[in-house]
């Protein structure tokens, strides 16, 4: 089978698995409540609950009302946020570009120091920096990141001063123009070093609060894998027939360590994104996680589905592009076999 | 084989090293003001609206320019015709719009607001048999878009929101006295009610819902339509506060910039309202120094006591204490099935008060509270007209309890009843202090405490009837006794209805009267009477157990100035236009 085939295939497979998710979290969020609930105040009288009801079409069987939301997403109605007091879709671009810019640099953290210090250790087994480094994938996978959050707002926000919250210095995100949503880009494309610099100023501690537990799993795989490949025999061919050890690890040993490493990363990509849900409320990030958690404390069912309609379609399309990619690193893979 | 010569690793790790170190020490003194400290957009010119963003804070000035307020929750709305009693959005409404006559800052005393003075009998503005009030306008008050201020925009105002008569609003307050509005000319407003009424001025034309709105603002923007909301109005506020919006970025912050062409005192600083959900991060916050004020509450004193550069304000008691209701008006068998008692068990005063003295009111106030509060005799906030340390509060009394829940026939036999609190905060507590104090008398009484979302507690609480046979909450901020008894104490009144009050009282017509002869009674001192003969009434018959009533706090860097705090004010009880910093 051509990867083209087996591309039109799993994307023949996508709408029907988006509407079987659709229609259990559309159930799920129901039992949970009424989507009434975040338009109700403490002192409303039935008359009036009702009336709400109407204006949103919340007194519609349930068929009706989720068919109803269904054409909408198909028209690119995706509802009325309660908690944004907007559009879904009038506010999704942003949040979105907000969360996608500390994710993927939470990603780049991961990806960088894990690999790093995986290859780190891994080559050097059973030493002094291999113990070290394990101390601190165990450490870092099991520390709960909002304390680790906190932690860093203490020292580097409340003691030391260094960074700040939130996503910019108002002025400084006032003075370029945001054609793309993320600031760094943006920063870039209007050459303004200064609001690069307070791009990347703003970053570290989420992202690096976001990446710490991924650069933990990161580092595990890759060491593993790494110690793995080294003892393989292709590994002391490479070695009998004279290959330098730099050579012999980065052109053999590492690439083929790096194939369980790259399906990880691709699943910690989502996982990155759905972390940033404590990430964004301590850091006052304005993102998708932190809208996500306000709209599920105060019921806001259109923003919920849009949420995870968003994430259905992101995990759907990276595992997609992880199968892709594994395909390409090792060739033996015979698709559909 | 590969020659080229590779960076050694370490070399990237110093330039890595390096770049973050450019970073750390050059972001921290950026003290960047933007084009002039100007706003990206503001209101002002032909109706203009401020823009509501998203993705970053436009606009504003640095930190050092501006004084930042962190809230704790994110506005709705400003639409004083939708916004809700006690909603984030009034903090916004308080500051940019302005109502005929204000509560002043120092305690419940009126002051003339866009009207030039205060109605009373005596200066003629109130009609001796108390039916038509007449406010002069104030004459030079210009809106946000540059409109100028006429008795038009003010019978607008008010018309507008008992047309849209939105169910998320407050228009019901206007609607429920007022008869009549008339323009008497383009500086006299009249206004006649449909009966005499003591609370008019305290409780409607001070309330967010009797804002004014610039009508060629409105009409220029989808104008007034009976039943639905206007969007426009929605986000966009154009009125003559000493404030105006000039950016909302949803989620995250308000920027409100100051109005230059205000009529009375300008503001002396602009302020960044940042909406920080989290609590841990408001603290930090304003300990760091990144925020210049926060709303707090006793819980969170001990996280702020003696925290360098940080003030706690403590000052008058809030008028919203702490209560759980009692619920007849259920259907048998709608209960959680745990529950064991029927519609009738509340309708036993002798039941009503042994709960009543049965908690332990000590207990929340010393350590849910900090100490910071007070018990209320019922129903009778401090602070609020009609008060009075004579009359009977409720203290615990276990042994009182036992001869009244035995004389009730339930002491044998027991009973388990749910009640509903929103999670994680002193509801929550007060519901569990209920649940502790009555298994500590009696271990066969059970009390549930079943802690819920917001958005669930609030679905169940606005159910009819409710599902429950208590829940815990605080009272709505009231001006006036009469907005209180009404919502919370009179037989026929709000909650009155939803609880089946009328079937509790033991003379539900006596309460009903005394507390509709107050409302209409124009001459204090005879109203005060009539409270004096209520409140031992209201003691002996409780409709709640009065948790306690919690003291106004704040919490601010020491840097504030000319800070006043009124718990009469929408919260969070503060005006920024007399802060400076």
């Amino acid at each position: 089978m051509q990867i083209r085939d087996y591309l039109i295939r799993r994307l023949m497979v996508l709408p029907i698995l988006l509407i079987g998710v659709s229609i259990i979290v559309f159930t799920l969020t129901r039992i949970g409540g009424s989507p009434i609930g975040i338009y109700l105040s403490h002192e409303m009288t039935p008359e009036e609950v009702e009336q709400l009801e109407e204006r949103y079409g919340l007194n519609e069987p349930l068929p009706v009302q989720y068919l109803a939301w269904a054409g909408g997403v198909l028209s690119g109605d995706l509802g009325w946020s309660g908690v944004a007091v907007a559009p879904v879709t009038a506010v999704f671009g942003d949040k979105l570009t907000a969360t996608m810019e500390l994710a993927t640099a939470a990603g780049i953290v991961a990806v960088t120091l894990g690999i790093t210090l995986g290859t780190f250790a891994g080559s050097r087994r059973d030493r002094l920096p291999d113990h070290l480094t394990r101390v601190f994938s165990v450490s870092g996978s099991s520390m709960p990141d909002f304390w680790f959050a906190i932690l860093l707002l203490i020292v580097f926000w409340v003691y030391l001063g260094w960074f700040p919250i939130g996503r910019s210095d108002p002025a400084i995100w006032a003075s370029i123009a945001h054609p793309t949503g993320l600031y760094t880009v943006d920063s870039l494309m209007a050459g303004s070093w200064q609001a690069l610099r307070d791009a990347i100023w703003h970053l570290i501690l989420p992202a690096m609060t976001l990446g710490l537990a991924t650069t933990a799993i990161i580092t595990r795989m890759m060491r593993s894998s790494l110690v793995e490949e080294l003892n393989e025999d292709y590994v002391d061919a490479a070695r009998a027939k004279g290959l330098p050890e730099r050579l012999v690890l980065k052109r053999h040993a590492r690439r083929n360590a790096l194939i369980p490493t790259v399906t990880v990363i691709g699943l910690s990509f989502g996982f990155l994104l759905q972390g940033t849900v404590v990430v964004e409320i301590l850091y006052q990030w304005p993102g998708m996680g932190r809208w996500l958690a306000d709209a599920v404390l105060r019921g806001d069912q259109a923003t919920i589905m849009a949420y995870v309609l968003f994430t259905s379609v992101l995990f759907l399309t990276v595992n997609l592009a992880v199968d892709i990619i594994y395909a390409y690193l090792d060739r033996r893979v015979v698709l559909g076999s | 084989m590969d020659t080229r010569r590779r960076t050694p690793q370490w070399s990237r790790l110093l330039v890595v090293v390096a770049l973050l170190a450019v970073a750390c020490t050059s972001g921290g003194t950026t003290e960047t003001t933007g084009e002039d400290g100007e706003a990206p957009t503001t209101t002002g010119g032909e109706g203009e609206a401020p823009a509501t963003t998203e993705g970053g804070d436009e606009g504003g000035e640095g930190s050092g320019d501006v004084f930042v307020h962190a809230a704790d929750d994110e506005a709705t709305t400003v639409d004083p015709a939708q916004v809700e009693p006690g909603e984030g959005g009034e903090t916004i409404i308080t500051q940019v719009y302005e109502r005929l006559i204000e509560v002043g800052p120092d305690g419940p005393d009126l002051v003339p607001g866009l009207a030039t003075e205060v109605p009373t009998i005596d200066n003629g503005l109130i009609s001796e048999d108390g039916l038509t009030y007449t406010f002069p306008i104030r004459e030079g008050v210009v809106f946000h878009d540059g409109t100028e201020l006429t008795a038009e925009d003010v019978k607008y105002s008010w018309d507008r929101a008992m047309t849209m008569d939105l169910p998320e609003g407050n228009a019901g307050l206007l609607a429920d006295i007022v008869a009549e509005t008339n323009v008497v000319d383009d500086l006299t407003f009249e206004v006649t009610l449909s009966e005499p009424s003591a609370s008019f001025l305290n409780a409607v034309v001070t309330a967010s819902v009797a804002s004014i709105v610039s009508q060629d603002a409105v009409e220029a923007n989808g104008g007034v339509v009976a039943g639905e909301v206007n969007e426009f109005l929605t986000a966009n506020p154009v009125g003559t506060g000493a404030y105006e919006l000039t950016a909302w970025n949803r989620g995250e912050n308000f920027q409100l910039g100051v109005f230059e062409d205000y009529w009375g005192t300008p503001a002396n600083i602009d302020v960044r309202i940042d909406i920080a959900p989290d609590t841990d991060t408001r603290i930090l916050g304003l300990r760091a120094g990144e925020y210049d004020m926060m709303e707090i509450d006793p819980s969170l004193v001990p996280d702020l006591e003696g925290a360098e550069g940080v003030e706690i304000y403590s000052g008058e008691f809030l008028l919203e204490p702490i209560h759980i209701g009692f619920n007849t008006r259920f259907e048998e068998g709608s209960l959680p099935p745990e529950d064991t008692i029927g519609p009738d068990f509340f309708q036993d005063p002798l039941i009503r008060r042994a709960f009543n003295l049965t908690f332990d009111y000590e207990g929340f106030i010393a350590g849910a509270l900090g100490g910071m509060g007070g018990t209320v005799p019922h129903y009778f906030p401090q602070g609020m007209l009609g008060y009075s340390e004579d009359y009977p509060v409720y203290e615990q009394d276990l042994a009182a309890a036992q001869a009244l829940f035995e004389e009730a026939g339930v002491w044998d036999e027991g009973f388990t009843v749910s009640v509903i609190a929103e999670e994680g905060n002193l509801f929550e507590v007060a519901a569990l202090v209920l649940r502790d104090s009555m298994a500590a008398l009696n271990p066969a009484f059970e009390i549930r405490v079943l802690a819920q979302a917001e958005a669930q507690f609030d679905e169940a609480h606005a159910s009819d009837p409710v599902p429950y046979a208590m829940w815990v909450k605080n009272s709505d901020p009231f001006a006036d006794p009469d907005a209180l008894m009404n919502a919370y104490i009179h037989p026929d009144g709000e909650w009155g209805t939803v609880h089946g009050m009328r079937e509790m009282y033991q003379d539900p017509d006596a309460i009903a009267g005394l507390i509709d002869e107050a409302g209409t009674e124009l001459d204090t001192d005879a109203r005060l009477a009539l409270y004096e003969e209520l409140a031992p009434m209201l003691y002996d018959d409780p409709m709640w157990i009065i948790a306690g009533n919690e003291t106004a706090l704040n919490a601010h860097r020491d840097t504030v100035t000319g800070f006043v705090m009124n718990p009469l004010w929408p919260r969070p009880s503060v005006k920024f236009a007399f802060y400076d910093k």
